[in-house]
């Protein structure tokens, strides 16, 4: 040994940062069990909508589509009935059966003609109620709306819902070309012409590299992921914002979260969930959480200190001034943080699928294990491709925020 | 009871502050306590704010004076010393309390309008309103009625984002006016505007409060606004309170030099009124008197002219030296037929820049008549020149 070598002690984090977890998963068990339940439920709920899309659920979202028309339009007390009614009538379905024996009592000859055109064979209860909530809805656009483009609205998105379910349920043409021109609608009306061109040219690559069902399963995940980042990373920020302690407390450990490798989190992630999605999501969450934190922070601490005077000065409570001042004008700089949150989920999708996390992550993950260079950059392609279009939707929306209609009518 | 009184009132930052409020009230300067590493904004404030008045704090930028007016709602507390609204001390108010007084009592207009970029302007003006929980057609209609006055009918909806600096500030204090407060504080509420429409704002504010008669206080850092505004002014020093009186008394008394330097830029024309520089009217008759008595007062004193009044002291019009010679050669018994109306006459309130046009004109002084057209005086051009000449004599 070199004499001039001095002895540093061991110091054994790894091995208490391992005992740590240990810990945590005999004393929290149950904890950890329950959100795992709650976060796998989730993201396979949303795989299905997304990849095995039902007719019911296609009618729902016509009748979303049509509700928002409504209440832009300020009509909140019809439609809040009508969502109620059907809300009722289906937690009843769902507990004692009730709209199937209603329907059980009905003379045949009512349902035949629908259901030969779609080759069904028994009524399905929940869709029945799905479209009798449609028909209060386009009746309320036909009432209230008169004269707006409301009428028109509800029109045509029957109009799309009945050939979606024929060309679907019907004619048998796969789920993805069906629904492909949904997310270039989507793009069109939040964006522009430019991004759903993009968006048609995109999703036909992927469709024609046959990766469509795993795009929408990572997909579910990131929605998931993003959709429980938000709701951690709010608050912690708007905390951060209130108090320079917190913050001073917080940042570094934000730093810490952002910098450590994110191969690490699975380690503690499958300890925790053993393997699937559920610790793909976790550690997507932790990865990809710290800008919600910090721009919500910094957004909130960006308002203009007069306003919130103003706020005070006219005698607000603090919890007013949060939510009637400061969180509207920070929704741009918040939505960016989104914006990071959902960027960062993405670059972790590929390596939760090295724990199982499934979707594209596993085709770029089963490409390097066997070295297979076409299945992985083809799964590699379908994440850019996904990203490009996440990113351009949600930097958009924020033109439909408050503040965002306030800085478009300054210009 | 004044709407607001502040009593010793000392705002000092730092941690060390009551320590410096005792050595601040031996009457040491706020340069000598540095060593606290303490900043005393403003130190040993007291004055009254009586109903109905416009109360103006002036001073230099770093005079406290903004510092001062937050503590008058409560968004500052106060280091030591006291304020009452209406005559509760709101120093130890809890924090709801304190909250129900701002939205209640006080209402304040910002200096960079603090207006929220993402309502509409009818729910800006509303705001006030929204806080205090009033429903949402009877806020509006308020808040309609408040725009009116200040002239904004027609931009409710529009967002302040697309509207100019005046007018931004004009729904600034129609969102004050809506409240419907007794006492609006006003910080700098000009300050950011260009000065054409600055004194727009200046006249449509004084207009307002003609019939509004609220209780205003309002900072500024331009001594001629203050003078132009203010029933009284304060004037403010490094913290302190360096005079506080109305505008005439400033400008004829300073209380000291620091004062005295400030009025020198005043522009006099626009604070002293046609009350304060106007002479006795000389010579006057009655129509009853005859020719050449009217004739030897003119003699005497040295003009060609002679006001007439009534046994009310009203003024009737003026006689010339050649109508009232015509009268004696005419063999009339008194003036009264020679009597010609005056035109320039004016007000004892009109500023003394609003006489020189009027003096120019009239070959005659001025005749300064109350509302029932009672001479009170008159006003020579020498008497015009005299008022601005005290501003050069102090120089």
């Amino acid at each position: 040994m070199n004499p001039m070598t001095v002895p540093v002690p061991r110091l054994p984090v790894g091995d208490s940062f391992d005992a740590s977890i240990e810990w945590l998963r005999t004393h929290l068990s149950g904890l950890f069990d329950v959100l795992g339940a709650v976060i796998g439920a989730c993201v396979d709920a949303l795989t299905t909508l997304l990849a095995q899309t039902s007719a019911t659920q296609f009618t729902l979202l016509a009748c979303a589509v049509i509700a928002a028309g409504l209440l832009r339009r300020g009509h909140l007390r019809p439609v809040g009935i009508a969502a109620a009614v059907w809300a009722v009538l289906y937690i009843a379905e769902l507990a004692g059966g009730a709209a199937t024996a209603v329907v059980g009592s009905m003379p045949a000859a009512v349902f035949s003609p629908a259901m030969s055109l779609y080759q069904a064979e028994y009524v399905y209860p929940p869709l029945l109620l799905a479209l009798l909530l449609l028909a209060a809805l386009v009746v309320l656009s036909f009432t209230y709306g008169r004269g707006t483009r409301q009428e028109l609205l509800a029109a045509l998105t029957c109009v799309a819902l009945f050939a979606v379910t024929l060309a679907h349920f019907t004619l048998g043409v796969q789920l993805s070309l069906v629904v492909l021109p949904l997310f270039v609608l989507l793009a069109y009306v939040v964006v522009g012409w430019r991004v759903a061109l993009f968006t048609v040219l995109g999703f036909l690559l992927i469709i024609s590299m046959d990766k469509w069902d795993n795009a929408m399963s990572s997909l579910a995940l990131i929605l998931v992921a993003t959709a429980v980042a938000i709701v951690v990373s709010l608050p912690l920020g708007i905390l951060a914002a209130y108090s320079d302690r917190f913050s001073t407390v917080v940042r570094p450990v934000l730093d810490f979260m952002q910098t450590l490798p994110a191969f690490v989190y699975l380690l503690p992630a499958v300890a925790f969930f053993s393997i699937g999605a559920v610790p793909g999501v976790i550690a997507t969450v932790v990865f990809a959480m710290p800008p919600g934190v910090r721009l919500t922070e910094l957004g909130i601490r960006q308002v203009d200190k007069e306003l919130v005077e103003a706020g005070e000065a006219f005698g607000a409570p603090d919890w007013a001034i949060l939510r009637r001042i400061q969180l509207p004008l920070a929704l741009s700089t918040i939505m960016a943080g989104v914006n990071q949150i959902i960027m960062l989920s993405l670059s972790m999708v590929v390596i939760a699928g090295m724990v199982g996390a499934g979707g594209l992550g596993n085709d770029v993950y089963r490409g390097i294990a066997q070295g297979n260079v076409p299945v992985g950059f083809e799964g590699g392609i379908a994440v850019v491709v996904l990203a490009i279009y996440l990113d351009r939707l949600t930097a958009a929306i924020t033109r439909f925020s408050p503040a965002g209609r306030a800085a478009a009518a300054a210009r | 009871m004044p709407a607001v009184r502040a009593e010793n009132l000392y705002k000092v930052f730092g941690r060390r502050a009551a320590e410096a409020v005792e050595a601040l009230s031996d009457g040491r300067h706020r340069d000598e306590i540095a060593d606290l590493g303490v900043t005393a904004a403003v130190i040993d404030a007291s004055f009254e704010v009586e109903p109905g008045e416009i109360f103006v704090v002036m001073g230099l930028s770093g005079s406290g004076k903004s510092t001062l007016i937050r503590m008058l709602n409560g968004l500052l507390p106060p280091t030591s010393g006291t304020v009452e609204i209406d005559g509760t001390d709101i120093t130890g108010l809890k924090k709801a309390d304190l909250r129900k007084v701002r939205s209640e009592k006080v209402s304040m207009v910002f200096q960079h309008f603090a207006l929220f970029p993402h309502r509409p302007v009818v729910e800006n003006a509303a705001y006030a309103l929204e806080v205090r929980g009033v429903a949402r057609e009877e806020r509006h209609a308020k808040a309609q009625e408040a725009l009116e006055l200040v002239g904004l009918q027609g931009w409710e909806d529009k967002l302040p984002g697309q509207l100019s600096g005046g007018m931004q500030q004009r729904v600034g204090l129609a969102r004050a006016l809506a409240a419907d407060t007794e006492i609006i504080l006003m910080d700098e509420a000009f300050s950011a505007l260009d000065p054409l429409i600055r004194r727009d704002m200046q006249t449509q504010l004084l207009e307002l409060q003609a019939s509004l008669g609220k209780t205003i206080v309002f900072i500024t850092h331009d001594l001629n606004e203050a003078m132009r505004l203010g029933d009284r002014i304060c004037v403010l020093r490094d913290g302190r309170v360096a005079q506080i009186g109305t505008a005439q008394e400033i400008l004829d008394h300073p209380a000291n030099d620091y004062v005295a330097t400030f009025t020198e830029d005043v522009d006099r024309t626009r604070v002293l009124t046609a009350a304060s520089v106007m002479v006795p009217a000389a010579p006057c008759a009655a129509p009853t008197d005859g020719p050449e008595e009217v004739l030897r007062a003119m003699r005497e004193q040295d003009r060609d002219f002679c006001f007439v009044l009534d046994a009310d002291e009203r003024l009737l019009g003026a006689v010339s030296a050649d109508d009232a010679e015509a009268a004696q050669d005419g063999g009339a018994d008194d003036i009264a037929e020679a009597v010609k109306p005056v035109e320039d006459t004016t007000a004892p309130t009109t500023l003394v820049a609003d006489l020189f046009a009027a003096a120019a004109r009239s070959e005659r002084p001025l005749a300064v008549v109350d509302e029932e057209d009672r001479m009170l005086g008159v006003i020579p051009r020498t008497a015009l020149l005299e008022g601005l000449a005290m501003e050069g004599s102090r120089s």
